[in-house]
């Protein structure tokens, strides 16, 4: 057999191999799915999202679980909204000083929910969906139900500015993305979030501090929500205390597509951006194609599913949960 | 008395001190009128709570609790008038053999059940819009009366709804202590490597919590479709997080095996009791979900027992 | 240099160590023996700081030192190679080496990997071990990993100023010889610069590479024996408190079995990369023991008749019908009992109490329509209780709370109670005390008597040979050899160790 061809590489792959698979499926049957305005129309949709579930791609290779998402992209972005009009509404005056500030608070409340998972000794699940709700709570306080607008040229650049039909947005998180692979395999940190997910009493028994690290991956993870905040301000010229909602099905799903083991250890960044990008190619193909909205929820269910199937190695579990 | 001790029976004592707490406030509170009344608002999320109960004892989890519900509002709306009472029969056999899909995606394909049963609530989300041709439905007044009514009239003072509450909780806590079945889902629980060497079809009996889980979603939704009269694709969102939660409260963690039914009764009043006293302490509206959250951690961070949990993830 | 005095060490219901003194001294070599469950394990977790004591005190160079975590002991320069591989294997090699100190590595918050590469790659020479550094550990055998582990600790050497201590856990056990020799070569090299604890169950080993050997039982130093001072008879007497004899294996109560009452029959079975071309009888009252190295396909036999693993090619029969579907509901339908080696993930359901565990196999008995005769159950794990002794306060006790001897009674009454005829036992007295291995070793002899077969992986070659009628030679999946053990005719250690390894 060729070497290329072994059960690793095939396992490796799988998920790069669904997502050409799904586009030559959608491009058959509707050609249009194959042009640059579309992929253009993909990559800004997938953009918060991917943001999101890269920040969660952390957590899950530490083999803990991150559900306050959609709560902290939702504070954030509120609070963006407004900073950035107190300090002046354009990026042009003082505008810009919000977005250093926002990805501070994405960190704090980050830190706090790792301080609340691993000081109180919280299972992660739990810790980080009562932080969320308590995100979402605090976005409702601050709003009162309102919507908050922005609408400055200069900001709103990033989704109306185009380099080669793509919007700038595509490239920030292309380089947000760089940022988060360079973290994973050259940072101590990173390296480390996969040492915690490898074996956590192992990890501990070589002298890791595992608390640090683990509460150093909710950090992480915050900011890359707060991006995702800025971002889905810059999409939709607005926010409100739901901008998060469904992030946190869609991220997490997205992970787990591409092919990052819920149980820690395997997989990462890149796998991520695969999978986020299969989501939103099913959920794009599916208009293009003209597939009546009712049915997308289920068909979207159902590729999931296949999409899991076809990329996880199942010779390596002995039972799923 | 040490703590490890008292730690079992912390759910109780915090829903204990809970009542109490807010009784001292507004003395209006216990009086036995408003609590049966508190009481019988929850019993849809209380029936949903019931049915995760199972997924969560084995491990796992189902997110499609919620679109179950909902799916199953659309149904019993438009098949009551050509069905009747079998509708109940439909409904409740519908959310069953769809729990037994979840179950069987989690433990055939091996895929999480956090994505399989995400993916069932997707198809019954898409039912839902299908059947209803995404609109809220109405039942006849008329015939909801005859065949349901008795769900939601009232004994005495005391709300049917809590009959029916009290009905699935025993059959649930028989299940659970008198059944193999309920030994079964405890073994797969507590140590589901144990289990299958014991020679348990560890993967029948967890397709089955899942079932079980799906059945009572169901009757969670007929019941809220009966009380409100009608059904819609969305009428039923929001119950998914609280019904979670209350199953977590009350001390059945997600690394299963613990707690169990019981316990998620006493959880479902706690989350009962918090969102009701925000009423009485004047919390406003905007503030509501925030103090929620708060109240939740601290439940969580006293309730739950710390000793079962090998590692905390 | 550094030395215990009068450490304790209290579990609940466990007094694991009893005022154990210990000392070693710069560039010595410290054998430590004793018998599974004798307190060797807890020992070494309280010298790497794992544990900390309940009382005495730890000294290094007479100033006495108190550890919270492996890393602060590591910090006085003592470090542990595990018998349990203990690297993560999703890194490669030179992060598991690294591991925790990859600090000087890093430049402006960048892991300059070709410096860790280079160092680990020193690290990896002092144990002559030519891999690179970059290759991801589950990609490695188990004897480099070995040799991994024990680099990763010799980075101490680097990083501690003063005297070191390597704790050695089991080294050897999944080393070939000339993998053993070398390991010798090099430790004994390394006391220039280490002193050493070396753990084994190889008696001759330790005997060997020892200056100084201290005998371990119930939780108590028994004795210390210079080198040379004692033959191996003698150490192990003292283990075991009395010689170990015919008697301890209950060698008197073994008959001759029923030759003509097959149970089980394989017929070259195999299992890719684990077992091929298997073939075996079990008889009617026989104990046949499978003995190999870690890896040799003992389990995956096991595993295979239990129904746990479906065989490529091959026929299983268990008393003459042809197994179709292989999974572990038909074995135990069929009359296979099956005592997994992880007795408290696959053994015992912790959590559970004494009565839902032994009821567990077979709940169907005790059961109509699916409503359990609770009654029934507790009187049935009181009659076993009674019958083997278990010690519970009650059949209401929890199983994880119970010591290892009475769990693994435990998960015997569970297959005995429910009439298995046919026992697969994976070392049934691992970490049990020298009273409970008794138990097991009077039980299985019992089941012997009761016609029962018993397919034995048994925890020590002495063992195997004690308790068997006949014996399996595995090796890297494949029967070496068989061997029949009369009592009085029995095959020597060396005997077997010729076919291991």
């Amino acid at each position: 057999m060729n070497r290329y061809l072994t059960r690793e590489n095939a396992i490796r792959w799988a998920p790069l191999m669904v997502l050409i698979g799904l586009v030559i499926l959608f491009t058959a049957i509707n050609p249009a799915f194959f042009s640059q305005r579309n992929f253009a129309r993909i990559t800004v949709a997938a953009a918060p999202a991917l943001m999101v579930a890269i920040g969660v791609t952390f957590i899950i290779v530490m083999g803990s679980i991150d559900l306050s998402m959609e709560g902290t992209v939702g504070l954030t972005a509120v609070l963006f909204c407004f900073l950035f009009l107190a300090t002046g509404g354009t990026l042009a005056v003082g505008g810009w000083v919000a977005m250093p500030l926002i990805l501070l608070l994405g960190a704090a409340i980050g830190f706090v929910n790792g301080l609340v998972h691993v000081k109180l000794r919280i299972p992660s699940f739990m810790a980080s969906l009562a932080i969320g709700f308590v995100g979402t709570g605090a976005a409702v306080l601050v709003t009162g139900g309102d919507i908050v607008k922005i609408d400055d040229d200069t900001f709103r650049a990033l989704l109306t500015w185009r380099i080669a039909g793509f919007p700038l947005m595509v490239y920030v998180v292309g380089g947000f993305v760089l940022l988060a692979w360079f973290i994973q395999s050259h940072t101590t940190l990173g390296r480390n979030f996969y040492a915690v997910g490898g074996g956590e009493e192992l990890a501990h028994a070589s002298g890791l501090n595992v608390r640090r690290v683990r509460i150093m991956g909710f950090v992480l993870a915050g900011m890359f929500y707060a991006v995702a905040g800025i971002l889905q301000v810059a999409k939709l010229g607005q926010a409100e205390s739901v901008s998060g909602a469904n992030f946190m099905f869609i991220s997490i799903t997205s992970v787990v597509v591409g092919g990052v083991a819920l149980w820690g250890g395997i997989g990462g960044v890149w796998n991520t951006v695969v999978g986020v990008l299969i989501v939103n190619v099913i959920n794009n193909g599916m208009v293009v194609i003209g597939l009546p909205d009712f049915l997308q929820d289920g068909v979207l269910g159902l590729l999931v599913i296949v999409a899991v199937v076809l990329s996880t190695d199942r010779r390596s579990i002995s039972f799923v949960k | 008395m040490d703590l490890q001790r008292l730690k079992p029976h912390l759910p109780w004592i915090t829903l204990i001190v809970l009542v109490a707490f807010v009784g001292m406030t507004d003395s209006n509170f216990l009086k036995p009128a408003n609590l049966l009344e508190l009481a019988g608002d929850i019993v849809p999320l209380f029936i949903m709570a019931l049915g995760l109960t199972f997924a969560i004892y084995i491990g796992g989890i189902d997110l499609s609790a919620q679109s179950m519900a909902n799916m199953i509002t659309v149904v019993a709306s438009v098949y009551l008038a050509s069905l009747g009472l079998w509708v109940a029969v439909v409904c409740v056999g519908l959310g069953f053999a769809l729990g037994l899909l979840s179950g069987y995606v989690t433990t055939k394909l091996f895929v999480p059940s956090f994505i399989s049963t995400l993916a069932v609530g997707g198809v019954c989300f898409s039912v839902a819009q299908w059947l209803s041709g995404n609109r809220a439905l109405n039942m006849d007044a008329e015939q909801r009366n005859a065949l349901f009514g008795w769900m939601i009239g009232r004994t005495g003072i005391i709300p049917n709804e809590l009959f029916i509450a009290a009905g699935l909780l025993a059959l649930c806590l028989f299940i659970e202590r008198r059944t193999v079945l309920g030994r079964a889902l405890k073994a797969v629980g507590a140590g589901e490597l144990a289990a299958a060497a014991s020679g348990l079809n560890v993967t029948r009996y967890k397709m089955l919590a899942f079932a079980i889980s799906g059945a009572l979603a169901a009757v969670a939704g007929l019941l809220f479709s009966v009380k409100l009269s009608g059904g819609a694709p969305t009428i039923a969102n929001g119950f998914l997080l609280p019904a979670i939660v209350a199953v977590l409260v009350g001390g059945t963690p997600l690394t299963g095996g613990v707690g169990g039914v019981l316990n998620t009764a006493i959880g479902t009043l706690i989350v009962a009791v918090i969102r009701a006293s925000m009423l009485y302490f004047g919390v406003q509206a905007t503030q509501q979900q925030m103090v929620f959250g708060l109240v939740l951690i601290a439940a969580i961070a006293l309730t739950i027992d710390r000793s079962k949990l090998r590692t905390v993830k | 240099m550094y030395a215990l005095k009068a450490v304790d060490k209290k579990f609940p219901g466990v007094h694991a160590l009893k005022a154990v003194d210990f000392e070693i001294r710069r560039g010595e070599i410290v054998g430590l023996v004793g018998e599974n469950g004798a307190g060797k394990s807890t020992l070494m977790k309280v010298i790497y700081g794992a544990y900390q004591p309940d009382g005495g005190a730890i000294t290094i160079d007479g100033k006495a030192v108190r550890f919270q975590n492996p890393r602060q002991a590591m910090e006085k320069g003592i470090g542990m190679v595990f018998q349990e591989q203990s690297l993560i294997p999703n890194l490669t090699v030179m992060e598991n080496i690294y591991l925790g100190y990859e600090a000087q590595f890093v430049r402006l918050g960048v892991i300059n990997w070709k410096a860790m590469a280079a160092a680990a790659k020193m690290q990896l020479a002092k144990v002559k071990l030519d891999i690179d550094p970059a290759t991801v550990t589950s990609a490695l055998s188990f004897a480099q990993r070995q040799l991994v582990e024990l680099a990763k600790v010799l980075t101490l050497e680097e990083r501690v100023d003063g005297d070191l201590v390597i704790l050695l856990d089991e080294p050897t056990s999944v080393l070939a010889e000339d993998e053993v020799k070398m390991l010798f070569a090099i430790v004994r090299e390394l006391t220039k610069r280490a002193s050493f604890i070396f753990v084994s169950h190889r008696m001759d080993e330790v005997m060997k590479l020892s200056d100084r050997i201290y005998v371990m039982k119930d939780g108590a130093v028994v004795d210390v024996v210079p080198q040379g001072g004692a033959t191996v008879e003698e150490i192990q007497h003292k283990m075991v408190g009395r010689n170990v004899d015919r008697e301890y294996y209950r060698e008197q109560r073994q008959k001759p079995f029923d030759a003509s009452k097959v149970l089980l029959e394989l017929d070259g079975i195999s299992l890719p990369g684990r077992i091929s071309d298997i073939s075996l009888k079990l008889h009617a009252g026989e104990v046949l023991c499978l003995v190999g190295t870690e890896g040799s396909g003992r389990e995956a036999i096991l595993r295979t008749i239990y129904g746990m693993r479906t065989p490529v090619s091959g026929a299983l029969k268990i008393k003459g019908q042809a197994v179709g579907a292989f999974n572990p509901q038909g074995a135990v339908a069929a009359g296979v009992g099956y005592v997994p080696r992880e007795r408290k993930i696959e053994g015992i359901v912790a959590g559970m109490n004494v009565f839902e565990n032994m009821t567990l196999s077979q709940m169907g008995r005790y059961s109509r329509a699916g409503v359990l005769n609770v009654a029934a159950e507790k009187a049935l794990a009181r009659d076993w209780i009674g019958k083997l002794s278990i010690k519970a306060h009650s059949e209401l006790a929890d199983c994880g709370n119970l010591s290892g001897g009475n769990q693994q009674k435990v998960v015997l009454s569970k297959w005995r109670s429910g009439g298995s005829d046919i026992m697969l036992l994976d070392h049934p007295t691992r970490g049990l005390d020298i009273g409970a291995k008794e138990d097991v070793y009077e039980m299985i002899r019992d089941m012997s008597d009761d016609g029962v077969g018993v397919i034995l992986v048994a925890d020590t070659l002495e063992e195997a040979i004690g308790l068997s009628h006949s014996i399996i030679v595995l090796k890297d999946g494949a029967i070496q050899q068989r061997f029949d053990c009369q009592p009085g005719a029995k095959p020597s250690l060396f005997d077997l160790l010729h076919y291991m390894i």
